[in-house]
């Protein structure tokens, strides 16, 4: 077994110190070490975006990233949007619209929607396709997801 | 996933070391998006990881020198895609860097490492191979340019030396402002792995390259320096033969189970015509993108 | 009475969970104390496994268990809903590629992952068989042990069933026109966005078992057989699935993972990867011959349909699947003569199950596809051929059934509008149109009890599982508008069978109809108990109270329920409890068990682009129209559509397992089973419903959820023929597909002709 390492992150504004394994990805230290079960985990291979999260404000799939690789970086996830009580203007999108089903891909879906929005906050239809394409959803068939991403841009979901 | 040793050098000098230590017991990690992929089902176990991305030397930059651009080795296919130098000059680079993976790809894959593992279907390849580009290797014996043409050897396999590593990859200056484009054959309008991935860039001078993967070991550039190709005024027909003796080298493997050889030199030569069409009317155009 | 919910579309209940990563899916569960499984599988489709040495596995540190089947109760017990044929670890003999034959339970996933690759097996590679005519080849080796199909006089070959369907004598129906063609549906898979999940905890003198299952109860009575424990000692916990589509309706390893915390003594968490999943459900394959007859004005004579299934190793439910696919298989038309025979085919492969459309789109595929054959023949527009033929509102368009309950028609002719059929397509296009009907349950129960707490809040208690499509919200609605409580003072609890009652099952796209029913009738119940009480308290004589949708009312005075109820239950407070049942009972001597509690409606049409070049197919527009009867929730009617669309378009274009020649997966993950995504849609996609309150669930609701993935494939393939003159009867119609098959009508211009038109 190789020697666990120290790594400090921010995860959703807090500063958290934690020992990892090197060979844990970035997906495995939220859910196991940080107890953070909101990012999910479907494919590991970076093709369904499931485990979607933000690494210094970018979207990434937390699968492909080693643990070690986030030392010093600041973290969001879903459980990082709300403010408190109040929701995400994206996260009320998605309510708002019918998004979410069995919301399963929702974590990531709205985390790179949020990655979108921060880049260029009145996106295109074709914008958010494309923004989008890489968190698959089986349920909703993605109408109603792009939907909301387009409602919360108008909403000023940037901005918030 | 198997466990490893992860090692984070501040130099290069240290990063050389612990390659030429190791050999192949040891992987290099920049963006991670193949290398986790692959320490995951087990193709490869490295006793040890050796992560780029605090070497001191090592940037993402896109610098100009010479007239051309020098892409550092940690600089990811969003940047590469969105780089303005890049989308006006090299602009196959940017359309092939940015349809390789989703957005959360984009965001961590590096060209240096999509151009490392030699994959066959590397989407960056064919557009590298158009433009000439330099691959920059530092290793126990000092820092080299290897041709990007020079580079490729098979599916997994440079012609970097054991302990090199990839500093930079150079875009020379173009001798005119080509007319160029990506184009690629997948099988959904999504993100996907490419059945053909092609480039093709246009002269003023009336020579085409044309370079393409997917179709055999490695990438492959050919040539057309009989003006034909790049004569808008020339029969199609005519191009289609130009195409059929330039494409001959082709061979796609029988055992992908993305699409059969028939398909992708099917695919590889309508590609072809449809890039040459558009590279000639991006080059009487000035090759300014939208 | 106050503004009603029933028909608006409320935020979902449950929502907020979902989007602020509060739900807790099974994976998301922690247990104290919880080992961690592995599953180990051989590399092939078939083995004969002659030794297991577990020795160095056990000795990696943290190892807890490796199982066996050897530390199994002997016989090894299986399992299955339609034949107990699924052994809790392979014995023996594996019979599909990653078909488990030990599991490792260990203190962390590293040490059980790294303990996987230690198991020794020694084993023998055997020939296996994964299509339709290798499982049907006389010489073809058995995927089951007759031994284990007794009395059965197919068990000496690969057929599990036959089912024969029909009326009338189709070898003497008189056809002017008669067209035939075989259709192939391919392997796919359900890739709902949770991997399958099962814990399993010993729990005082009995177990917990947590799963992301469609049917809580179902598996309670399954954990109950295998463990010889009363059902009141098997506690399932049902979290909502993160998706199931079919794919989680029946027991897959929990028996293993209970077996497992009983011995090692400790609860253990068995989380599949995706790529085992793969391995753990599918849609059925199918080959289809269509054989229709037809008057030279287009009124359909005759049908003769044989069907072939190629299900998996197990039968799970897939044999059901092929019976009820085919029981229907003629469509909503009216013919006079219909012969149909379908055929179970058992192989090698991953045991296919429940998905979406439970064995119709299979059917569906190859019989809209025939009658847009048929209508080119008979020189007849396809629009006019489904209309000429559909059955009539209450017409017995399948003998002895549940006559036609709804206005096809007017849903088929809703989307010939949306889509602007007659008009002529933009330049290069083409456009297709298809319809699809999927009988609902057979039989059924739901059992719920509402309870009216002392403010007038409200709490449902529902067996059913919410996994996505969005049963919880239809109920709080139902609950909200009946007793006239404000919906977020209504809890819908559901996913715990020590304290939901009974429901028999998440599917079928039952739940608004039985469910609803059930809950209906609680409501119903306590509002008698509010009339007794308004009458007491008034006093007047109770049949001068009237209770309904959250009201009371009295001669012309009109009360809302919850200020009887709080006058009612005085200073003791209280509650009033209601019990519903919805019960559909068996009908021995129907050839399904029972007929439809309704149908399913949709019709499907598109407009497709296709590049003659590359093979590639764009569908410029997509319109969906299913027969709702009642739209309880519209945006949750319309999520359940566009969600069925895509799927369907997903088949229809691009999913399909592939096997290697030994039968091994080689798609094996997500990186090569392409699924759509956001860059796949149609460019633009319209849904809408045709309500008519003609359904048998609460407010005229019919089921719905399954409907629009039926005819998508026939639809598209149809106007990829109108777009080229090609015809594709092979799905997905992937751009090698559809170049080749244009590459072949170029080098061939018959191709792609029906196998047959004879026209007398």
């Amino acid at each position: 077994m190789t020697m666990r390492q120290r790594i400090e992150l921010t995860v959703n504004g807090r500063i958290r110190s934690v020992e990892v394994a090197p060979h844990h990805t970035l997906l495995d230290v939220l859910r196991d070490d940080l107890g953070l079960t909101g990012t999910k985990e479907c494919c590991l291979v970076g093709e369904c975006g499931a485990c979607t999260v933000l690494v210094d404000d970018l979207a990434v799939d937390s699968c492909l990233m080693l643990g070690v690789e986030a030392d010093g970086a600041s973290v969001t996830t879903v459980e990082g949007l709300a403010t408190g009580d109040k929701l995400h203007p994206l996260q009320e999108a998605f309510l708002e619209t019918g998004a979410a089903q069995c919301g399963f891909c929702i974590p990531g879906q709205l985390l790179a929607a949020a990655a979108l929005l921060a880049n260029d906050p009145h996106p295109t239809r074709a914008a958010v396709e494309e923004g989008l394409a890489g968190n698959l959803c089986r349920c909703a068939g993605y109408e109603q997801i792009i939907e909301a991403v387009v409602v919360a841009a108008r909403a000023g979901a940037s901005e918030s | 996933m198997r466990a490893f040793a992860y090692e984070r050098p501040t130099t290069l000098q240290g990063a050389v070391a612990l390659l030429a230590e190791h050999g192949s017991e040891a992987r290099l990690l920049a963006g991670g998006t193949d290398l986790i992929i692959r320490l995951r089902d087990g193709s490869i176990a490295p006793r040890i990881v050796v992560d780029l991305k605090r070497i001191a030397e090592l940037d993402g930059q896109i610098r100009e020198h010479d007239g051309g651009l020098t892409i550092g080795a940690r600089a990811v296919m969003t940047d590469i895609a969105a780089d303005g130098r890049i989308r006006r000059d090299y602009r196959a680079l940017a359309e092939a860097a940015a349809v390789v993976g989703s957005v959360q790809i984009r965001n961590r894959a590096t060209l240096a490492g999509n151009i490392c593992n030699a994959s066959p279907a590397a989407d960056t390849a064919p557009a590298l191979l158009v433009y000439g580009a330099r691959v920059i290797a530092a290793g126990p014996a000092g820092t080299r340019r290897i041709p990007i043409d020079a580079f490729f050897v098979r599916s997994g396999v440079t012609t970097l030396a054991r302990g090199e590593l990839v500093t930079a990859i150079e875009l020379p200056r173009p001798t005119s402002r080509p007319g160029s484009v990506h184009l690629r054959r997948t099988r959904r309008r999504g993100h996907d792995l490419a059945s053909v991935t092609l480039a093709c860039a246009v002269r003023a001078d009336g020579v085409t390259q044309l370079a393409y993967g997917s179709l055999g070991p490695r990438p492959v550039l050919v040539s057309d320096e009989t003006g034909l190709l790049a004569d808008p005024t020339a029969p199609e027909l005519a191009k289609m033969r130009r195409l059929e003796a330039l494409f001959v080298g082709a061979s796609p493997s029988p055992r992908s189970m993305r699409a059969s050889p028939e398909y992708r030199l099917a695919m590889l030569h309508v590609l072809g015509l449809r890039a040459v069409g558009t590279a000639i009317e991006r080059l009487a155009q000035g090759s300014v993108p939208r | 009475m106050t503004d009603p919910c029933v028909g608006m579309s409320p935020r979902r209940v449950g929502g907020r969970d979902r989007v602020t990563g509060r739900q807790a899916y099974v994976a998301d569960i922690h247990l104290d104390d919880v080992l961690h499984a592995k599953l180990v599988s051989l590399d092939c489709a078939r083995a004969r496994i002659i030794t297991v040495d577990t020795s160095a596995a056990l000795a990696v540190p943290g190892v807890r268990l490796v199982m066996t089947a050897a530390d199994l109760p002997q016989p090894v017990p299986r399992f299955g809903p339609q034949f107990q044929d699924r052994p809790v670890l392979a014995a023996g003999e594996t019979h599909y590629h990653g078909e488990p034959l030990a599991a490792i339970a260990a203190e962390t996933k590293d040490a059980a992952e790294e303990a996987t690759r230690l198991v020794r097996i020694e084993y023998e590679e055997l020939p296996a068989v994964f299509t339709i005519a290798g499982a049907l080849d006389p010489m073809a080796p058995l995927v089951q042990d007759p031994a284990l199909r007794p009395g059965d006089r197919l068990a000496r070959s690969n057929v599990l069933r036959e089912h024969h369907y029909g009326w009338g004598d189709v070898d003497a129906a008189s056809a002017d026109v008669v067209v035939e063609g075989t259709y192939a549906f391919p392997m796919v898979t359900q890739f709902a966005i949770e991997p399958h999940g099962f814990i399993a905890a010993p729990d005082s003198d009995g177990i917990a078992v947590w799963s992301s299952i469609q049917h809580p109860n179902w598996l309670q009575r399954v954990i109950a057989s295998l463990l010889h424990l009363p059902l009141a000692k098997v506690r399932i916990f049902a979290p909502d699935p993160g998706g199931g589509f079919g794919g989680k309706q029946h027991a897959k390893y929990e028996p293993l993972v209970a077996f497992m915390a009983l011995r090692a003594g400790r609860p253990v968490r068995l989380v599949l990867t995706l790529e085992e999943t793969f391995q753990a459900v599918r849609r059925g394959a199918s080959e289809i011959h269509v054989r229709s007859g037809f008057r030279s004005d287009g009124g359909l004579v005759f049908r003769d349909i044989e069907a072939n299934y190629l299900i998996g190793a197990y039968a799970d439910i897939a044999d059901r699947t092929v019976a009820k696919g085919s029981y229907t298989s003629n469509g909503p038309y009216r013919v006079p003569a219909v012969r149909i025979v379908a055929r179970s085919i058992l192989s090698h492969t991953t045991p296919s199950t429940a998905f979406r459309g439970f064995g119709n789109p299979q059917q569906i595929w190859a019989v809209e596809s025939n009658m847009d054959e048929a209508a080119r023949a008979l020189g007849i527009d396809p629009l006019a051929l489904r209309l000429q033929n559909l059955a009539h509102p209450g017409e017995a368009f399948i003998p002895g059934d549940t006559p036609a309950d709804g206005d096809w028609a007017r849903t088929v002719e809703r989307a010939a509008e949306l889509i602007g059929w007659g008009s002529p397509p933009a330049p290069g296009r083409g456009r297709g149109l298809a319809v699809g009907l999927k009988s609902g349950p057979t039989t059924g129960l739901s059992n719920s009890i509402v309870r009216l707490l002392a403010d007038g809040s409200v709490i449902v208690y529902a067996g059913t599982s919410d996994m996505g499509q969005g049963a919880r919200t239809i109920f709080a609605q139902i609950a909200a508008d009946e007793l006239g409580a404000p919906l977020d003072w209504v809890t819908v609890v559901m996913g715990d069978t020590a304290v939901v009652p009974y429901d028999q099952q998440t599917s079928a796209s039952r739940s608004s109809v039985f469910m609803g029913n059930s809950i209906l009738l609680a409501c119903r119940d306590i509002q008698a108990k509010i009339r007794a009480m308004a009458a007491r308290l008034e006093p007047v004589d109770e049949a001068a109270v009237v209770v309904e949708r959250g009201e009371v009312r009295i001669g012309g005075r009109v009360t809302p329920i919850r200020d009887v109820l709080v006058r009612g239950l005085g200073r003791l407070g209280g509650e009033l409890i209601g019990i519903g049942e919805m019960r559909k009972e068996a009908e021995p001597e129907h050839p399904l068990g029972g007929t439809a509690a309704f149908f399913e409606f949709n019709c499907t049409a598109v407009e497709v682009e296709v590049d003659r070049e590359t093979g590639d197919v764009v569908v410029a527009r997509h319109v969906t129209v299913s027969d709702v009867g009642k739209a309880m929730n519209p945006i949750q009617v319309r999520g359940q559509d566009e969600g069925a669309a895509i799927m369907g378009l997903g088949h229809t274009l691009m999913e399909h397992i592939i096997h290697d020649e030994a039968g091994r997966i080689r798609n094996l993950g997500a990186i090569d089973y392409r699924i759509p995504t956001s860059l796949d849609l149609p460019l633009r996609m319209e849904s809408d419903f045709v309500e008519n309150a003609d359904g048998p669930g609460p407010y005229g609701a019919k089921g719905m959820s399954e409907g629009a993935l039926l005819c998508v494939a026939p639809a598209v393939a149809a106007a990829v023929h109108d777009a080229t003159g090609v015809r594709i009867r092979d799905l997905p119609l992937s751009p090698e597909r559809v170049w080749r098959a244009l590459h072949d009508a170029a080098e061939s211009p018959d191709a792609g002709a029906p196998e047959a038109i004879d026209a007398r």
